[in-house]
């Protein structure tokens, strides 16, 4: 029986590096999005 | 509206474009796995593109720039949920969707619980999606309307009947690569007109200049907290609890849930690909969410140097001038006028003074501005309510009419043709793909699932195709009803999302993650979910995204207890079901 062929994750090693990208960029945007805010206000 | 010969030509060619790489684009099997899922041949950034362009209708281009136009950009919250959901919907559904080779979403309710809970789910989507696919189809309807002077109805049918014909014939294939091309060409549009209208402001006030305007007048409101001096206000639309909570809630259930996303993801020719494609709208959606917003900031910025309409449906206009309360609409408007000239030059002297670096002078003219603000604000809501008591069915509201009166009004020939194209590309982009996941479903979850008789694949290809064509049909009649919905379209097919989003990703979440719980308690616990969500609703006691929790929340709660109480321990899992590793 021929093993099951495991397709390569893109970039990152692991599924988790992709999801803390994806969450650490949020939070970064929401951070310089207050600055925003509070700047030209 | 002046449409000119380069205005048309602009709008023939890029839509002929459109069409011809559709059709050029949309060979493919003539069986089921084909017209809807793509052979499950997509790559990733096909997948994404197809996801952005399902998810950003003509409402989005629309009306989203009025809505920083008259609210602030604090609307960009409600998207802050999504990323979360992103990795969630990657972590959950994508695995077991492509396990399971599922057509639609309800399939695997089937073999989680029972044939009724994959029904009334189903039911419950095929609703709201064919609801709010009707209000989308009156937000471009609205717009050739408003631009080319046709009566309503006309345009309505053209809209609706072009869809019709691009979707019936071309299927998901034809789906995914038009709406790769639509994409690119919105965004290089709507980005196009950010420009002209910061060339357009006047000498020594530059994007910066603008920015400090609309942020003095209240409109920079990105991130806003929804505390008062009264503690949290749970009315309050738009905030960053609401956006992140509630906004996790509505995206994990449109994008774990809603058929005309997950068919989006399922034509991806692996998992992998999946969710690559998901992961990166995570990545992309809040940043291009927030430029669309400032494109409506930046019309704001435009208007304190440039004559603002009082009022920007230019068909209620007419109509007000000829009507019993002429009189009592020029006298406001005449009064808006004034106030509009007093803050023109409050802002020049802010330009003036943000030049000079006068942190005192800009300290005194914001407080000013502000105050100025409130005042046209007020002249407005009183022209608005003359409005809704002169025109019957209209409730005033002219939020949809902001960023088209700008572009009929301002933008150069040519571009006013382009953005025209954009409105009828956003709408082919999301309005296919909701026909096209109303057929899969009427096809796979009632049609196919009910049949005695099997089909041939053809024949069920053809069933497909005809699914399509009532779908489109049905959703044209929504539209013409759903003309004088005033509120910002948006926000309409928001609410209506709220209404049944929550239910149906309950029902998903007890069917992965609560074991014990079995059909007959989350089918009745979903429908006592419901009913909650509209009592809720209808007695106004929250903000409409945190409905998505209480559907959510309440099916896990009533089919907890109804198992408990009613159903007992069973059914405690006796094998592991097809969808677990």
């Amino acid at each position: 029986m021929l093993p099951v062929k495991k397709e390569q994750i893109p970039v990152f090693r692991k599924w988790r590096y992709w999801y803390l990208l994806v969450i650490g960029f949020l939070l970064l945007l929401i951070v310089l999005f207050y600055f925003f805010t509070k700047y030209f206000a | 509206m002046n449409f000119s010969r380069l205005d048309w030509t602009v709008l023939v060619f890029t839509l002929l474009l459109i069409i011809v790489y559709g059709v050029y684009r949309s060979r493919t099997s003539k069986n089921l796995e084909g017209y809807l899922l793509s052979d499950r041949q997509m790559p990733w950034w096909l997948v994404l593109l197809s996801i952005m362009g399902t998810q950003a209708s003509a409402i989005t281009f629309l009306t989203a720039p009025g809505q920083a136009y008259s609210d602030g950009m604090r609307f960009v919250q409600y998207y802050f949920g999504l990323p979360f959901a992103m990795v969630v919907v990657c972590i959950t559904f994508v695995p077991i969707f492509h396990r399971l080779k599922v057509f639609t979403a309800y399939e695997f309710l089937e073999q989680r619980f029972d044939a009724k809970t994959r029904f009334l789910t189903s039911f419950l989507f095929l609703l709201s999606r064919g609801l709010s696919t009707g209000i989308s189809i009156v937000a471009p309807s609205m717009a050739l309307h408003f631009m080319l002077g046709w009566d309503f109805t006309v345009t309505n049918l053209i809209m609706g009947g072009l869809l019709i014909i691009y979707t019936v014939s071309g299927g998901a294939k034809a789906v995914a690569y038009t709406q790769q091309l639509q994409v690119i060409i919105i965004y290089a549009a709507m980005f196009l007109a950010a420009w002209w209208a910061i060339k357009m402001l006047p000498a020594g006030i530059g994007f910066t200049e603008a920015l400090h305007i609309g942020g003095k007048s209240g409109k920079l409101n990105v991130i806003t907290s929804g505390f008062t001096e009264k503690g949290f206000d749970w009315k309050d639309r738009y905030n960053i609890w609401s956006g992140i909570i509630g906004g996790f809630f509505l995206a994990l259930s449109y994008f774990g849930t809603d058929q005309s996303q997950v068919g989006r993801y399922l034509t991806a020719r692996s998992e992998q690909e999946s969710k690559i494609g998901l992961l990166m709208n995570g990545l992309v959606k809040v940043p291009l969410q927030f430029c669309i917003l400032l494109i409506g900031v930046l019309v704001f910025a435009f208007y304190q140097f440039n004559k603002a309409p009082a009022y920007f449906n230019l068909a209620h206009e007419k109509t007000m001038q000829q009507s019993a309360n002429a009189g009592e609409f020029a006298a406001a408007s005449q009064h808006y006028q004034q106030v509009q000239d007093e803050k023109s030059k409050t802002v020049t002297a802010l330009g003036n003074a943000l030049q000079q670096h006068d942190e005192a002078a800009v300290n005194q003219l914001r407080s000013q501005l502000q105050q100025e603000q409130q005042q046209a604000g007020l002249v407005r809501d009183s022209i608005k309510n003359i409005v809704k008591k002169t025109i019957p069915g209209s409730d005033g509201n002219d939020t949809n009419y902001i960023f088209l009166r700008f572009v009929g009004d301002y933008l150069p020939k040519g571009l006013v043709g382009l953005i025209i194209a954009i409105i009828f590309l956003a709408s082919w982009s999301s309005i296919a793909a909701a026909f096209h996941s109303l057929a899969s479903c009427t096809m796979v979850d009632f049609h196919k699932r009910l049949s005695k008789t099997p089909a041939t694949p053809l024949q069920e290809y053809r069933w497909s195709q005809a699914y399509s064509l009532i779908w489109g049909l049905f959703c044209i009649v929504v539209a013409q009803f759903g003309y004088n919905l005033g509120n910002s379209l948006i926000e309409a097919v928001n609410i209506l999302g709220s209404w049944f989003y929550g239910t149906i990703l309950g029902i998903f979440l007890v069917a992965i993650y609560i074991k014990r719980v079995g059909g007959h308690a989350v089918f009745i616990g979903a429908l006592m979910a419901e009913v909650t969500v509209i009592a809720v609703y209808s007695f106004d006691l929250l903000s409409f995204l945190w409905l998505n929790v209480i559907g959510a929340v309440g099916v896990v709660v009533f089919s907890g207890l109804l198992q408990v109480v009613f159903f007992g321990q069973s059914p405690k899992v006796k094998q592991k079901p097809a969808f677990e590793k």
